[in-house]
């Protein structure tokens, strides 16, 4: 069985970070091993799954997109159903009961799709935790409904305007906070990435979709040959993962984001040879860096997946070969999003999208008996105002400018 | 004492502070950085501090993060920081060190980057997000380049932690005394005091600051340090003057030199007989 605390794996991870934060993420990795020991804390944690994030969540075979493909039979694990929207709810709860525990009265966070942020901020609401969420300018510009929930959930929403201001520069702005604030304050990232313990943290509090996934699996007598899940910073992914990674089999897939085509360098691939090993925001693992190690710029119509780094664990998964590693271009996303919602009824947000075409793609390729799991990490909902200008242009401009012409 | 009282033309020797100057390297531009770094060893610094600049500085406050990204617009490359550094080095005769992130260190690979950095002059090194015990192997490349390395500690960090920090025997340390972010003001408790004077019992040189804005502060600070870290209000100072005559690199200069100076000295006239040697 793997450990719950690692540190390093292979030679991705470790704990980079200024004196400053050493000692909160001492504190941290003392409470995270202690309340995984403590049976209160994992009663807290079912209560509130059970209660308010709405678990467990469906699995969905979806028979006509399968028989349509005329492949493999793809199941959809459905954590977009999950109360606020997508799988960062699992974290979100599961770090606020630490940050309970640990006396802390504020939390901050990161936010890149929103998804997070608007996690968080629920989360916070229901537990009685004052929220900051650190959000890029232009994160905030292409996901302003998220903004709104956040603000709704009264957290304060601070637009950060530095660098490329997207989620790399929100991370940075909120370990700015923390080395203020950590007397007090929780810092609550929002993927398997970071410096030590948040990878393991945010892995374990992830698990539980892999968990689910496998007993729904077993339920119905299936074994799977595949299971595929998007890779922005990859808590979805490695939690989708979990119970698998010891094991062989089977096909572990992770999907990141080839933006407008990898030749045009505008994506957020960092594996496959197009990342470099570094050191950013308190991890070793791979990034889009430039030949001096400063951060390159990054794109996807997703803004979930629009961030330089991986997970260190995933890193060292897609090294040592037991995750594969595939891309899907926006337009690719967009097609798959438009497939499943025509076919199943489901609308998959940006981000799992790409998971979707992967699914796509592959499933032609396996006979009709064998079986691939897509993780729809969260659903589309927020992502009306991309996905509606892309689809139908036309139509929506018109919207708008009725409703502008309403106000 | 009283600035007005002292005759513009001479420094009196027992007013002076010894001050570590930080500056980034490349801002505004590459000239303007060197004729900063000229303006602050004639303004009578102890110490030099060359950042870098990095993409995500998470380190630095607001001021100077601005400055490292107007010094990557400006086409900084690594390279062009040891040449900088290297053209520095040749007329000072204070310690240089070099500051920046992990990222850029092992990008280049740890043991090339100290070579460089031995090669450009450089007295020694700071890294703040390679503590010493998640170091890529720095202190060993550091100490066979003939570098110091030099561990950036925290006012209140846990002793267990400082003894295994000083543990390392580094001949400096560097003291953030606020927790948090350059740029913020310092104040100085008794507990920080206690500490301080606790590291350099330990038989470092201790160089601390964040924060450090005013005379008075340096005042308040200098018995209980080697050298006061001044930073953001230098860049201040020369974002101001970027600001109000862009492309003035003399402008720019002179204002980062009376900045400092009003630090050092507690005046900021220019001396006549230039500045005593560090």
């Amino acid at each position: 069985m793997q450990s719950r605390y690692n540190d390093y794996f292979g030679e991705f991870g470790g704990r980079y970070v200024a004196e400053v934060l050493r000692g909160p993420l001492d504190e941290l990795q003392h409470e995270f091993c202690a309340a995984f020991d403590d049976p209160e804390f994992h009663a807290d944690l079912e209560r509130v799954r059970d209660q308010f994030i709405g678990r467990p969540t469906p699995l969905l075979h979806a028979v006509n997109t399968s028989t349509e493909l005329g492949g493999a039979q793809i199941y959809v694990k459905l954590e977009g159903l999950a109360n606020t929207g997508a799988h960062k709810i699992n974290n979100a709860v599961g770090q606020a009961l630490l940050a309970k525990r640990m006396g802390k009265r504020r939390v901050i966070a990161e936010t890149g799709a929103g998804q997070h942020g608007v996690a968080t901020a629920a989360v916070c609401a229901t537990l009685g935790l004052e929220c900051t969420v650190y959000m890029g300018e232009v994160d905030r510009r292409r996901q302003r409904p998220n903004v709104f929930w956040m603000e709704l959930y009264g957290a304060q929403v601070v637009p950060v305007r530095s660098g490329a201001q997207t989620l790399k520069d929100a991370v940075n702005e909120a370990l700015r906070d923390w080395a203020a604030s950590f007397a007090d304050t929780h810092y609550l990232i929002g993927s398997a990435l970071g410096p030590s313990p948040f990878p393991d943290m945010v892995r374990e509090f992830q698990a539980v979709v892999g968990r689910e996934t496998q007993q729904q699996l077993a339920e119905h007598g299936l074994t799977p040959a595949a299971l595929i899940a998007c890779v922005g910073g990859g808590s979805n992914a490695i939690g989708f993962f979990e119970p698998y990674l010891e094991s062989e089999t089977p096909r572990l897939i992770g999907v990141e984001a080839g933006g407008r085509g990898i030749e045009t360098g505008a994506h957020a691939a960092r594996m496959l040879g197009l990342g470099r090993t570094g050191i950013l925001q308190g991890y070793k693992s791979k990034f889009l860096l430039s030949e001096d190690g400063q951060v390159a710029a990054t794109h996807s119509v997703s803004a979930g997946l629009d961030y330089p780094g991986i997970g260190p664990q995933l890193a060292h998964l897609g090294e040592s070969g037991r995750v594969e590693f595939r891309r899907a271009a926006d337009a690719q996303a967009l097609e798959a999003l438009r497939a499943f919602a025509r076919n199943e009824g489901v609308i998959f947000a940006l981000e799992s999208a790409h998971a979707a075409a992967a699914a796509m793609e592959l499933a032609p390729q396996l006979p009709s008996e064998s079986v691939i799991v897509v993780n729809m990490s969260g659903r589309g909902d927020k992502d009306l105002f991309i996905t509606a200008r892309e689809l139908a242009p036309e139509a929506w401009k018109t919207f708008l400018s009725e409703e502008e012409a309403s106000l | 004492m009283s600035a007005a009282s002292k005759t513009p033309d001479r420094h009196d020797a027992a007013a002076r502070r010894a001050v570590m100057a930080h500056m980034v390297a490349h801002y505004p531009d590459r000239e303007s950085s060197l004729a900063v770094a000229r303006a602050l060893l004639a303004a009578g610094v102890a110490y030099l501090e060359v950042q870098f600049p990095f993409s995500d500085p998470s380190a630095d406050g607001p001021v100077i993060q601005e400055a490292n990204s107007a010094a990557l617009d400006a086409g900084f490359r690594v390279d062009d920081g040891f040449a900088l550094v290297s053209e520095i080095t040749r007329d000072a005769t204070v310690p240089v060190y070099l500051m920046t992130y992990a990222s850029l260190v092992v990008s280049r690979g740890v043991e090339a980057f100290c070579s460089a950095a031995a090669v450009a002059g450089a007295a020694g090194l700071i890294v703040p997000d390679l503590p010493f015990d998640y170091d890529e192997g720095l202190y060993a490349a550091g100490k066979a380049a003939g570098l110091e390395v030099v561990p950036v500690l925290v006012a209140g960090v846990r002793d267990e932690r400082l003894a295994q920090i000083l543990g390392c025997r580094p001949e400096s340390v560097y003291v953030a005394l606020r927790a948090g972010i350059t740029g913020s003001e310092t104040v100085l408790d008794d507990a920080t005091v206690r500490f301080l004077d606790c590291v350099k019992a330990a038989g470092c040189r201790v160089f601390g600051g964040f924060g450090v804005r005013r005379r008075e502060q340096v005042e308040q600070l200098a018995p209980h340090l080697d050298a006061v870290v001044v930073g953001s209000q230098f860049v201040r100072a020369l974002a101001g003057a970027v600001d109000e005559a862009p492309g003035n690199r003399a402008a720019a200069a002179a204002a980062v030199g009376a900045a400092a100076r009003e630090l050092v000295w507690g005046t900021a006239a220019a001396s006549q007989s230039g500045a005593p040697a560090g």
